[in-house]
């Protein structure tokens, strides 16, 4: 901790708050690189020969399982962290390359379930919104144990946020802070989740998959009882994953990094082929996105990178007043979400702000940004022979750092050499 | 890069020939791989390994002097896995199923890590054992040897021809892309294949042989009667 944090605590009082992800240094998919085929493996064509994407989750007991075009989907982000106008253009930019996006705390709003297709619909331990007319209305349901951000703390959004429309939808009061639950009342362990996946089932009548999330701490145990209380899809959040706003001291001091975690949860899985795996936290390249699918998941997620696309932290925008100096961030380095004062209008509730955010237009980046995603990701599997993105393994890997090694299980660079085998 | 062969027999009269045919046709792919051969006749389900170079393991093993209605042969030049002879081709697995493959599979890890979860063992960490596992499991499982075949296309990223023969029928599959050579002849009296025609130019009655390409992704399929 610097000098300036041990100051802001004695000024505050209290802790600093703030939005996005872990900001220091730790493992990530960049210390991973490709075994690209060259004599004894052939590469395929980049542009010619065909690389699949699709990619189905939940069909383990679902009747309707979501089917997405590309492997990447839109992160839970709930209406309230972000104003409607982000929700819409990211429903919108999902819709059009064939995925999805998920709801967030505080339920759902009419606008998201319009503009995306296919729509996650978070079950959380708040329950702020959370109805069975919504429940119904989803492709599919997300139980929320936990975030990568904040594993085994709960939802957090600051008084400027709650607008009337937002504390309408969580019938809280207007302007106070909502510190919501850490543990939803009906379940505690496997026992009690398998239960609540069985209502949840039944109040849809088996027809869409059931997602379980949790935040990356004890991974290989928490995705196993994931899967043994029946979840047909498990979402796995590391330690670098963001949030709307949390306490900075969990951001930066629980959980484990998402390279550690996804190959903890694809053992966890090895047990049961059917359930799918995605994987969140700091996905930014196509590169982490090849990365996570070669060492075991079927999916990812993105958040923060989802919001970059939209506009966030963004210089080119000039708003004239109320620009990033005003609001008192700065543009490149803003984690202000938590504020309501998003330069951008992303993340807000003020009315003014949010207009700044035109939905068509910022769908059209984030839609460009998921293409090109797809495309770094096919250009790698293609270029390691493979003709799925699924067919991706964790022997196309090795690692530049031991502590990468270590983590993903695979060997260090121009060695045999994988730590602790 | 390897080189693979591999003959049935229909006419009776040719049957005690095989050993001769096969010896022949093995030198012709001798050169695609040097470092090692291995051979499998039938119907004696006789298996062949020898590491060395193919013309010489033919004479110690007195190859032309063998008779039978098929065989399949290969000849190896080593990617990834070790030159010895338990990595020899053909594999021979479940009901006397052999096959053989020129190329390298791209995905076979996590295939193998599948077949083992279901209880399949293997005896080596060649790539091409996979498949003949993978073959053998389908049958298993209940499919016959085209529906088994067509599964592995869908299944099995890289490139690879593939020739497989079981005690009664004999195969010839390429990827989609067909990038590995492949030329298959058949006459009344026999169908065979091989990865170059020079394999194929040394059997009696060629001239008047219907010789052709196999396309991508097609199943050949042979029965013996
Ligand atoms: C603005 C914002 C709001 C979020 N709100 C929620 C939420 O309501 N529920 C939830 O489960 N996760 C929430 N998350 C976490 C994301 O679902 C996801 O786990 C995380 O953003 C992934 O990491 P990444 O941002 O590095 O891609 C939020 C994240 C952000 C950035
Ligand atoms: S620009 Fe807006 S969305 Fe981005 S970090 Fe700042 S407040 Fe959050």
């Amino acid at each position: 901790m610097s000098y300036d944090d041990i100051r802001e605590r004695a000024r505050l009082g209290r802790y600093p708050i703030r939005g996005g992800g872990a900001r220091r240094k730790i493992p990530t998919f960049d210390d991973l690189t490709f075994l690209t085929a060259s004599a004894s493996r052939y590469p395929l064509e980049g542009y010619r020969e065909h690389c699949a994407t699709r990619t189905v989750l939940g069909a383990k007991n679902a009747r309707d399982p979501v089917v997405l075009e590309i492997p990447i989907t839109i992160a839970g982000m709930s209406f309230g962290a972000l104003s409607a106008q982000a929700k819409e253009a990211l429903g919108r930019a999902a819709s059009e390359v064939g995925t999805s996006t998920t709801t967030g705390d505080g339920g759902m709003t009419p606008e998201e379930r319009m503009s995306s297709k296919t729509l996650v619909y978070q079950c959380l331990p708040s329950r702020y919104g959370f109805n069975p007319d919504d429940l119904r209305a989803a492709d599919a349901i997300e139980i929320v144990l936990g975030q990568g951000a904040k594993p085994g703390g709960g939802g957090m959004l600051m008084g400027q946020k709650l607008g009337p429309r937002v504390a309408a939808m969580r019938t809280l009061p207007e302007g106070i802070d909502q510190r919501s639950a850490c543990r939803h009342p009906d379940w505690t362990g496997p026992d009690d989740l398998l239960i609540k996946i069985e209502e949840l089932r039944e109040a849809t009548g088996w027809r869409v998959p059931v997602f379980v999330k949790i935040g990356a701490t004890r991974v290989y145990h928490d995705v196993r009882l994931a899967a043994v209380a029946g979840a047909d899809v498990v979402v796995v959040d590391g330690m670098q994953g963001g949030t709307g706003a949390t306490q900075d001291v969990f951001i930066e001091h629980t959980g484990i990094p998402t390279l550690a975690a996804v190959r903890q949860a694809a053992d966890a899985l090895a047990d049961f082929p059917e359930v799918k795996l995605i994987v969140s936290g700091g996905i930014r390249s196509g590169a982490d996105v090849a990365k996570a699918l070669a060492l075991g998941a079927d999916a990812v997620s993105i958040g923060v990178a989802a919001l970059v696309a939209l506009g966030c932290n963004d210089t080119v925008h000039d708003f004239g007043p109320a620009s990033y100096d005003d609001l008192g961030t700065t543009p490149g380095d803003c984690t202000a979400c938590h504020t309501g004062g998003c330069p951008v209008g992303i993340a807000t509730q003020s009315p003014g702000l949010a207009a700044r955010l035109d939905p068509v237009r910022g769908a059209q980046r984030v839609a460009n940004y998921l293409r090109a995603l797809t495309m770094e990701t096919t250009m790698l599997a293609r270029a390691c022979g493979k003709a799925d993105v699924h067919h991706l393994e964790p022997e196309d890997l090795v690692a530049l750092t031991v502590e990468a090694a270590a983590m993903a299980r695979v060997p260090l660079a121009g060695t045999e050499w994988i730590p602790g085998r | 890069m390897c080189g693979i062969t591999a003959i049935q027999v229909r006419d009776a009269a040719l049957r005690p020939k095989l050993g001769e045919l096969i010896t022949a046709m093995l030198g012709q792919v001798a050169d695609r791989g040097p470092d090692s051969a291995g051979i499998m006749i039938y119907p004696e389900k006789r298996v062949l390994k020898g590491v060395g170079h193919p013309t010489t393991l033919a004479t110690e093993w007195r190859l032309h002097e063998i008779s039978g209605t098929q065989a399949i042969a290969h000849t190896r030049m080593a990617t990834e896995s070790a030159i010895t002879a338990a990595h020899c081709h053909p594999f021979v697995v479940g009901d006397a199923l052999s096959l053989v493959h020129n190329g390298s599979f791209a995905n076979h890890h996590t295939i193998r890590r599948e077949l083992t979860a279901q209880g399949v063992e293997f005896d080596s960490d060649n790539d091409s054992e996979v498949a003949a596992r993978f073959l053998a499991y389908r049958m298993a499982q209940g499919d016959d040897l085209e529906k088994a075949i067509r599964l592995l296309c869908e299944r099995f990223d890289g490139f690879y021809t593939l020739a497989i023969q079981t005690p009664q029928a004999f195969a010839v599959v390429r990827d989609i892309i067909a990038c590995k050579p492949a030329i298959i002849a058949e006459t009344p009296g026999w169908v065979a294949m091989a990865s170059e025609y020079r394999a194929l130019a040394v059997l009696p009655g060629i001239e008047s042989a219907r010789v052709y390409e196999p396309e991508p992704e097609e199943v050949y399929l042979w029965t013996l009667t």
